[in-house]
């Protein structure tokens, strides 16, 4: 029988896990999440977070530290993978909290979610490392390829990973997107995990190659024509954990602490009660202890078996 | 250090011309301008007989007269400031300024102080000083001077210890000292001292000496220098170097257990086939070794540089080793394996061969899996030299007789790094063996039993992984044969590029390769009279790549397509018997994507010819229907708007008629008011509908005489046809934008055509049936931008005349207006 609080314990304590199980995992979440909407519709309280990054040890700190899945709703604004050394496990963990208890998770697409992205970023050479094979890779892309796009709290506050986009003026436009397939290089889809907030008149041209930068005018526009008053968005790292623009229109909010274990930044996470009322609470990375802390590399067999 | 003695000779320097100063109370005083030399001469004290260096500069203008004469002694520093300057304080205080008149003259003069440090004086130094490029401030930097370095002493302990750290941490902040520094490390017994004070240190547990020892290790490491890490990494220091790397003053109180870890590996190397070499074994030792620094010990420690440099040196090596591998006979040892009359008894039991035939397909592998990031001509090379071995000898057993899963996913992954690097690789290399056949030249060894099997005919490979596809149990071998499908199969494959295999919309301006328009062929043509000519034309033109892809693609579709596809192919029209309901959700999925994917990527007529005759597109729909799993349901439909997109009238005309878009209706109906990705689904295909319809909505003459001229377009057709049949269903759905923009649309036209009289009825669903030029329109995706000109009718430059009427008849019929300025221009036309 399948034993998911089982695989939470192993998954928590960051041990390994079978083949078979990543697989059935990602067959049971792809069905859950295929009954989900583009935008999924969200109540509050509800606390908001950004990237993870596969920092495990610190996924399991902003449970700690606001609440617990047991007590509150989550919404996890996307990029759990890639840079951290535990991508797979923050991953799955979420899978797994999000069949136990499917109403009081929602997870939200981020750029990072995608074949191209991992393969670059150190989820793909995590998964080799690991398994010797590329396939618990490809399980985990498939469900990516179903994760909403955003999500919406109580009609006011929007989440999404990266921002707005020219090709989505209202919330319910999004719903037309057929959102199960890899990342687009371009449109609607692309734009809302890839986009940024800048000081900027007008839709602009993204350093980053894919995505728009928009300013507070668009903000404002998007905001009264869906009848919102928030964007809650990630995607950016923060060294305050947090940041408030645009007249409070629109809040970065950033999950993981110490990014790449050495940028130094404390992580945040939004919470919004049923006035409607915003609190962050900000946490710090987990300090290296041996075999627990968040830098230590799990050391499965390396490579080259056969070379020794 | 390099002071010898009493073999010192140095040459007195040419003179050079320069102004000597010297600071008198606080201002630079001229002295003079002479030229300088640096010679050496005994001094004037009695009883010395020793050589001393001097800097000395003579009047230009009277030589005999001494202008200044210092000597290089004790700890002075000389600074060389700038290009032209240098200045000291002699040791009697006084401050010493030489500006030369050329940078060379400097440069001449600074050598000289650099021979004596090294020679006579070791206590003496020189720096240069630079403002830097903003202007304030400087740099200074080492030229030469005394380096202190860390004790030699077999007899270590926690003071010598501490003070070697300070000393390696200080020097590693000069190019010189640094540079000065490995040379000590490199050439002396250094790693060896520290490594014999490690195991005397757990000996007698002297934690701080251990952890002191730990950071002496890894500043070492932070000097970035390739020979020390391999020094660090050879056989008879690598046990000690990890043990030392085991104590962190990070975590001063616990202990790693590296050597522990690195031992569980086996005391050597698991070796299939014995490698003789030694050279070969060190390389492989010392790469394995650093992979195990990199990713297991150093891993929080390493910055970008370290970094950098294990993975270069890795890469190096990695590079030697494929080298190696390809001139020694291991490889041809390794494929004897494999040979089914062989016998191995004298080599060992016979009943070790499978565990043997396994360790080979893991071996080879971890070969293929470290090429990859090798120089891609290196790779092709090491690649062809596989494929010459044969590797197919391999992943035949692999695949045929091999039932161990995991074992079977590794051989998949090998094709697939190879075909992924280059899909006409294997092609080219079984198409340059049957050249040496052909051509009567010796054949190589083992390749007897490949006659009869050539080059692009041979669908072997693909047949293999069709039929894997189709019947293995294992979902993760069947994502991974897909893929190596989907690569083999796909026309730019070649370039290495686009290996995505989902569901992804067909991409404008790629796509269907047309590589055989030119050929003129008639649509009717049969696949054996295709295959016919294309063997004339493969005859003719030998080698070029495009002519083998014609061949390959050709062969593919009369040999693979009918086993690949047979679950969805449909004989005489009826359904295939049970095949649809027997398979596994998986391996249906795979195949409609694949359906997909032949329609938007292969050469159109091919792919449609193939598709259509088959009935795939039968089979699709059915899958649409509610007996499916929904991600097959919604693959199916996304298949259908893949095919929509390419705006083909003959697959419009096929899908309209047979009502292949009925299931989808079918599926709206089921998901009507959910807000769920089935619903979503099917929004992107109206909206796709939608667009495509408005983008043809023309407003037209002047503003008091303006109408609208409603073309007909594949999409409009198939608008009618769905609001036709469908259309009270499609009312409710009017919450739906696009639905509603359609029957707004529709209505729309229905008024006007109302109003206007119609002068001929449009006759059949086939209006514009012009067949070669389908591939210019580029249908596109609702995202992208509007573009007036991407649906327009027709490239009118096609020859015949009378395909030039019937357009020009047809575009009248479509424009359905009575107006007698449009009647003008398409007479014209």
């Amino acid at each position: 029988m399948f034993d998911l609080d089982r695989i939470i314990s192993l998954l928590r304590q960051g041990r390994h896990i079978a083949e078979e199980t990543v697989y059935t995992l990602c067959l049971l979440s792809q069905e859950l999440l295929m009954n989900e909407s583009n935008v999924t519709h969200v109540n509050t309280p509800v606390t908001i977070c950004g990237d993870i990054h596969g920092q495990l040890h610190d996924l399991l700190t902003l449970f700690e530290k606001s609440g617990g899945i047991e007590k509150s709703r989550y919404i996890f604004l996307g990029d759990f993978v890639d840079r951290g050394f535990y991508s797979l496990e923050s991953f799955l963990l979420l899978l797994c909290y999000k069949l136990r208890y499917p109403d009081r998770i929602t997870l939200i697409r981020g750029n990072h979610e995608t074949r191209q992205i991992t393969k670059v970023y150190g989820f793909y050479d995590e998964i080799m490392r690991k398994y010797g094979n590329s396939n618990v890779w490809r399980y985990c892309c498939e469900v990516f390829d179903y994760l909403s796009l955003g999500a919406i709290v109580n009609q006011s506050v929007f989440c999404v990973h990266g921002g707005l986009s020219p090709d989505v003026m209202t919330i319910d436009e999004i719903r037309s997107v057929d959102r199960k397939q890899e990342v687009p290089h371009e449109g609607a889809m692309c734009d809302l995990l890839w986009s940024d907030p800048d000081d900027v008149d007008t839709w602009s041209l993204s350093p980053r190659g894919a995505g728009f930068l928009f300013g507070g005018q668009q903000v404002q526009e998007f905001l009264s024509r869906n009848g919102v008053d928030l964007i809650a968005r990630a995607h950016q790292l923060v060294m305050e954990g947090y940041k408030e623009m645009f007249d409070n229109g629109l809040v970065t909010v950033w999950s993981a602490p110490n990014y790449c274990y050495r940028c130094g930044n404390v992580a945040a996470v939004l919470r919004i009660d049923d006035d409607l009322s915003r609190s962050y609470t900000i946490f710090e990375a987990v300090q290296p202890q041996n075999d627990v802390g968040n830098t230590i590399l799990p050391t499965r067999k390396p490579q080259m078996d056969y070379f020794l | 250090m390099y002071n010898g003695g009493d073999e010192i000779f140095i040459g007195d320097t040419t003179p050079k011309r320069v102004k000597a100063y010297v600071l008198e109370n606080n201002e630079w005083r001229d002295t003079g301008t002479g030229f300088c030399v640096g010679r050496l001469e005994k001094s004037d004290v009695e009883n010395d007989d020793a050589l001393h260096a001097f800097l000395v500069v003579n009047n230009e203008d009277a030589p005999e007269e001494v202008l200044l004469k210092s000597r290089l002694e004790g700890n002075i520093e000389y600074q060389r400031q700038e290009e032209t300057l240098i200045v000291w304080k002699d040791l009697t205080g006084h401050d010493i300024a030489l500006s030369f008149e050329e940078s060379v003259g400097c440069d001449v003069l600074c050598e000289f102080v650099v021979q004596v440090q090294r020679k006579l004086e070791p206590n003496i130094s020189l720096v240069a000083v630079k403002s830097t490029d903003n202007g304030v401030g400087s740099v200074h930097e080492i030229i030469t001077g005394p380096v202190t370095l860390p004790s030699r002493d077999w007899k270590q302990d926690e003071t010598s210890l501490l003070e070697a750290l300070r000393i390696l941490n200080e020097n590693v902040a000069f190019d010189f000292l640094k540079n000065e520094t490995i040379e000590f490390v490199l050439r002396t017994n250094y790693l060896d001292i520290l490594i014999k004070h490690f195991y005397e240190s757990e000996r007698q547990r002297l934690p701080r000496d251990l952890l002191l020892l730990g950071s002496i290790v890894k500043t070492l490491i932070l000097y970035n220098q390739r020979d020390i890490l391999e020094q660090m990494v050879a056989d008879d220091r690598i046990m000690g170097i990890v043990g030392i790397l085991e104590y962190d003053t990070e975590f001063p109180t616990s202990k790693a257990n590296h050597r522990e870890c690195l031992d569980s590996y086996g005391p050597g190397f698991k070796e299939v086939i014995p490698i003789d070499n030694t050279d070969l074994k060190a390389i492989i030792k010392k790469c394995f070794r650093l992979q195990f620094l990199k990713d297991v010990v150093l891993v929080r420690f390493l910055d970008d540089h370290n970094f950098n440099l294990i993975v270069d040196i890795i890469l190096d090596l990695e590079t030697c080793i494929v080298d190696f591998l390809q001139v020694d006979p291991f490889l041809d040892k390794l494929m004897e394996l494999y040979d089914d009359d062989k016998k191995f008894k004298d080599e060992f039991p016979e009943n070790e061969l499978p565990e043997k035939r396994k360790g080979g397909i893991k071996l080879l592998h971890q070969c293929v899996q470290m090429s990859k990031g090798l120089d891609p001509i290196d790779k092709s090379k090491f690649y062809k030299t596989l494929v010459r071995k044969p590797l197919f000898k391999v992943l035949d057993y692999a695949f045929r007789v091999e039932t161990d899963d995991s074992v079977r996913i590794l051989a998949t992954d090998t094709i697939i790094t190879i075909i992924e690097h280059d899909i006409l690789l294997i092609h080219s290399v079984q198409h340059e063996k049957k050249h040496h056949e052909a051509s009567g030249i010796q054949k190589q060894q083992g390749q007897s039993s490949e006659d009869g099997k050539p080059t692009a005919k041979d669908m072997s490979l693909l047949l293999i992984l069709s039929t894997i596809l189709l019947t293995d149990k294992s979902p993760g071998l069947k994502e991974q044969v897909a893929q190596a499908l989907n690569t083999l199969l796909h026309p730019e494959g070649c370039f290495g590029t686009e290996s995505d295999f989902d569901d992804s919309p067909p991409r404008n301006g790629r796509g269907s390769t047309d590589f055989i328009s030119d050929f003129n062929y008639d649509l009717q043509m049969t696949p054996e009279e295709m295959e016919g000519n294309v063997g004339y034309l493969n005859g003719a033109s030998g080698t070029s790549p495009d002519l083998l892809m014609v061949e390959y693609f050709s062969n593919f579709y009369s040999q693979v397509a009918p086993i690949l596809f047979a679950p969805l192919i449909r004989k005489n029209g009826n359904p295939p018997a049970n095949e649809l309901q027997g398979r596994d959700n998986s391996s249906l999925i795979h195949l409609v994507k694949f359906v997909s994917f032949t329609c938007t990527e292969h050469d159109r007529r091919l792919s449609r010819q193939f598709v259509l005759e088959h009935g795939l597109l039968d089979s699709v729909s059915e899958l649409i229907g509610p007996s499916h799993s929904l991600q097959l349901r919604l693959t199916a439909v996304r298949c259908l708007k893949n095919i929509m997109c390419l705006d083909d009238d003959y697959y419009y005309r096929y899908m309209i008629s047979k009502e292949l878009f009925k299931p989808i209706l079918g599926l709206l109906e089921e998901n009507l008011y959910e807000d769920n990705l089935a619903n979503s689904c099917i929004q992107d295909f109206f909206k796709i509908i939608a667009s495509n319809c408005l983008n043809v909505r023309e407003e037209v003459g002047l503003s008091a005489y303006s109408y609208i001229v409603f073309k007909t377009t594949n999409f409009t057709l198939l608008k009618t046809h769905l609001i036709e049949k469908y259309g009270s269903l499609l009312e409710k759905t009017r919450y739906i934008k696009f639905v509603d923009d359609l029957l707004r649309y529709h209505e729309e036209q229905t008024i006007s055509e109302e109003n206007f009289i119609r002068i001929k009825p449009r006759s059949g669903s086939m209006g514009a049936g012009d067949p070669t030029d389908e591939d210019n329109k580029s249908a596109k995706r609702p995202h992208s931008e509007l573009d007036p000109h991407g649906l327009q009718d027709s490239d009118p430059s096609m020859g015949e005349r009378s395909v030039t009427f019937k357009r020009a008849l047809d575009k009248f019929n479509r424009v359905d207006s009575s107006s007698s300025a449009i009647f003008g221009e398409i007479l014209r036309e």
